[in-house]
């Protein structure tokens, strides 16, 4: 008989962390802030819409020479909120010029569960979307899927975000895509 | 349309960008090797949210309070800013009410919020028959409150169910 290997993963220590947590509801807020702490994030920083995290973006983008200024490593941002709405805010970071905001990686927490959200949050750039009603599996998964396997980012004319095909597969066909990819690679 | 689809979107631009947060949780950034969080953490994560829980039907009544008081707020406004605003706080409460619900396995509850939610948005009513609707809605939410009704099925929630059924159907 062949012995089954069992691959140990590591823990990871989320203690140098910053989340950016995007969310209207006060019992959420709560909720998520303190999953999150149970992770062992470092640094969770809660905004209650668009608005007052782009405000917090645009200032720690600012002065993030500053060595006691975190830089944000996440953003789990909520859909629907008055002050700013998801979709705002997912938009303005994938449009802004400067590399420290564009390719933030953003989770989208959504209590929508249509096929049109998530497929609308992934063309306007989201990394991941989370359908609420959350657990800590869901939460873990989607921290963990963004850590281990950060996908290329993609310009085109239309499109800016992490390549929205998930998969390698063969394919076969003609392929019709107009240009060979120029790769560029970042630090 | 996807990215392939178009042959006037031109030249694309693949991003690779080194996996600055692997090596900031404490993995070799060279052997790429999948971590995973503590699941003793995920589990005191599912405990919190178990806790919570146990107030659920609290912070539902909670909610439903502002509810009511923000939608005879918006009832008694006419057409305006001011109403849309008001029905934007109504919005608000159905939203919280129903993620609420849903996270502490309140189906029925989460089942008439979300309906709210979607109703109140609902800018073909009449504004006569959109308070009859609404109205449903807000009594149902309440009486699943005060008899802590939890599952989407039974006798009760049928009813319940049926009578804003009858609501939307009759009012549209």
């Amino acid at each position: 008989m062949v012995p089954t290997i069992q691959r140990e993963h590591k823990h990871y220590d989320l203690s140098k962390f910053t989340i950016l947590l995007v969310e209207d509801s006060v019992y959420m807020q709560t909720l998520i802030s303190s999953m999150l702490k149970t992770f062992g994030v470092g640094d969770i920083v809660v905004c209650d819409g668009a608005e007052e995290a782009i405000n917090l973006l645009t200032i720690m983008q600012a002065r993030k020479q500053s060595r006691h200024i975190n830089t944000v490593d996440i953003v789990l941002t909520d859909w629907l909120m008055p002050d700013g709405s998801g979709h705002e805010l997912l938009q303005w970071i994938r449009s802004h010029e400067k590399e420290a905001i564009c390719f933030l990686p953003v989770v989208v927490i959504s209590g929508y569960t249509t096929e049109r959200l998530t497929g609308l949050t992934r063309d306007l750039g989201a990394n991941e979307t989370l359908v609420k009603p959350i657990s800590g599996k869901t939460l873990a998964s989607r921290i963990c899927t963004v850590i281990d396997h950060p996908r290329p980012f993609i310009r085109t004319a239309n499109f800016f975000g992490p390549d929205r095909r998930r998969q390698d597969m063969p394919f076969e066909g003609k392929d019709r895509r107009s240009a060979t990819p120029n790769i560029v690679d970042i630090e | 349309m996807s990215i392939g689809d178009d042959d006037s979107v031109g030249k694309a631009e693949f991003y690779n960008r080194a996996n600055v947060l692997k090596g900031k949780v404490g993995l070799d950034v060279q052997t790429n090797a999948d971590g995973q969080l503590d699941p003793e953490k995920v589990k005191e994560a599912d405990d919190l949210i178990k806790a919570m829980c146990k107030d659920c039907n609290k912070n539902m009544g909670e909610q439903i309070e502002g509810l009511v008081r923000a939608w005879a707020a918006m009832a008694a406004l006419e057409q305006g800013d001011a109403r849309t605003q008001k029905a934007q706080q109504v919005f608000t409460f159905a939203h919280d009410i129903k993620d609420i619900a849903a996270l502490c396995g309140y189906s029925l509850a989460a089942h008439f919020a979300e309906s709210l939610r979607d109703c109140i948005t609902e800018s073909s009513f009449a504004e006569k028959n959109q308070r009859i609707i609404v109205q449903a809605h807000i009594d149902a939410l309440i009486v699943i409150q005060k008899n802590n009704l939890k599952d989407d099925a039974g006798p009760v929630a049928e009813e319940l169910k049926e009578t804003v059924k009858l609501a939307i159907e009759k009012y549209q």
